[in-house]
């Protein structure tokens, strides 16, 4: 099976680093390095500066005359909120179901031009979707292999990324062309942990001496290389999403309060009938936060009780590295009722895990 | 790596025997493998154990695992300091993360687990 997987450009660069390698999306990638883990790694974010390896999310070009246009008549958000040079989280809805494809990142280059960051297991149908629907002149390429995305992330990100001569004062979910030592990156205000922080988007073959440079130069700032361990308890402190977890073909943006990033006022996208029709209505179900009383750690697919009668199951869950307790999204059950601060239980391994219901983030965002 | 004072399980136990009670822990390669280990769940001094019993657990940011009592016996201490720091597991696996002691039923058992040399190769199979 593993000689099935695909590997990042960095690849070898985490290999000499130590890492455990664990299969994400088809793509072995980096859990956590030697001599870090995944709280030292997870603490470095929160506190310093971590450096992800994030190459297996997908990358995709639509262009052609009208390619914005195309695209926000296909995906949720209203790509029009945004302008050349700004980025945008967005959902890929099924056009029947309403439920999500994908969630990805879009970056506006130019009305002819968008990049599209989908997660690693979706990129192919995204793309399949969109050059199904797209009009003569428009094309989308799957560039998959093509690039390789390193995230750094955390208050000291900024300072570390000066060091490199890259640009780093430019707004939240904006994006700059930038060099490292003569390789070109795209550099963005974006980020999956809830800091401060930028994503680097790198032709394949310069990825390896800019991951270098990072951590070369990030030595005194207390920088890491951070696995996806970390990513996961990072995101998930958050409040965030993952997709084929807390969104999926199964649960809807409505359902997972994902609401604020579809153009409800769009005449048109995929799955807009359906989801306008379930937030007319009200969700059946809605994912909200829990947060562990004692030492049970709530782990995804658990059931989630009041009494003897379950109102939902956790979606994802995992130890708070921040708070020192265990933390869940999960969806209830509309019918019961929950709100804040109600009381539930989790069965963790057939005992009752006492839990409160919590609106996420679970720990306070910093990243604008 | 493996010490090769102490005795070993297939479940990546060590046993250290002392006059007819043992100490308890899990290996090094055992913490590496569960990653940063953030409870651990430790049996009442008091109680009485079978040989393969689960006996408590030990939980890292990913996942669950059981201890296993390695040895029948009865439990005479616990490590109360993992309660507060059960990241010493990971750094000191076969000194302060140490998990257990027990008073063995039987002290001839011991010498039927696992030597260094027979352990390493369950480790090394992978």
């Amino acid at each position: 099976m593993t000689d099935d997987l695909l590997r990042s450009p960095l690849h070898e660069k985490h290999q000499a680093l130590g890492a455990k390698f664990a299969a994400f999306g088809g793509w072995q990638m980096p859990l956590e390095y030697a001599g870090g883990g995944v709280i030292a790694e997870h603490t470095a974010v929160r506190e310093a500066v971590g450096v992800f390896d994030v190459s297996h999310l997908g990358k995709a070009t639509v262009r052609g005359p009208g390619a914005a246009e195309f695209v926000n008549r296909c995906l949720a958000n209203d790509l029009d909120r945004i302008g050349a040079g700004q980025a945008q989280y967005t959902l890929c809805c099924d056009d029947a179901t309403g439920g999500v494809v994908d969630d990805l990142i879009a970056y506006r280059y130019a009305d002819d031009h968008v990049f599209l960051i989908p997660n690693a297991a979706n990129t192919a149908e995204v793309c399949r979707r969109l050059a199904a629907v797209a009009p003569a002149g428009i094309t989308v390429t799957d560039q998959h292999r093509e690039y390789a995305i390193v995230a750094v992330q955390g208050p000291r990100s900024g300072a570390l990324l000066d060091r490199l001569g890259v640009p780093t004062d430019h707004g939240y979910m904006s994006f700059v062309d930038a060099t490292v030592d003569g390789h070109p990156v795209v550099v963005c205000r974006t980020g999956y942990t809830g800091e401060h922080g930028y994503e680097l988007v790198i032709a394949s073959q310069y990825a390896p001496p800019v991951w270098d440079a990072l951590l070369a130069q990030g030595a005194d700032l207390g920088v890491r290389p951070a696995g996806l361990a970390a990513r996961d308890t990072l995101r998930t402190e958050m409040g965030y999403p993952l997709h084929g977890q807390d969104l999926s073909m199964e649960i809807s943006p409505v359902q997972a309060r994902a609401g604020w990033a579809v153009g409800w006022k769009k005449p048109e996208f995929w799955g807009r009938a359906k989801l306008v029709a379930e937030k007319e209505a009200g969700p059946a179900r809605r994912l909200w936060g829990l947060s562990a009383s004692g030492r049970g750690i709530p782990r995804p697919g658990m059931a989630v009780y009041v009494g003897d009668t379950q109102v939902g199951r956790v979606t994802s869950g995992t130890f708070s590295p921040t708070l020192k307790r265990g933390i869940a999204l999960a969806l209830l059950d509309t019918a019961a009722g929950l709100a804040e601060d109600a009381e539930v239980e989790v069965d963790v391994r057939g005992r009752r895990s006492p839990m409160t219901v919590v609106k996420p983030p679970f720990v306070t965002p910093s990243v604008k | 790596m493996i010490p090769d004072d102490l005795r070993y399980t297939a479940e990546h136990e060590w046993v250290r025997p002392s006059g007819g009670t043992v100490r308890v822990g899990i290996t090094d390669f055992a913490q590496d493998s569960l990653g940063d280990i953030v409870f651990v769940e430790l049996p009442e001094p008091g109680r009485t154990v079978t040989a393969g019993e689960s006996v408590g657990e030990l939980e890292s940011t990913k996942s669950v695992s059981d201890l296993y009592a390695p040895v029948a016996g009865t439990v005479t201490a616990r490590n109360e300091a993992l309660s507060d720091a059960p990241d010493l597991v990971n750094r000191d696996p076969y000194g302060e993360g140490w998990m257990v002691e027990i008073e063995l039923a039987d002290p001839s058992v011991v010498a039927g687990l696992l030597d260094a040399a027979a352990y390493e190769k369950i480790t090394s199979q992978g």
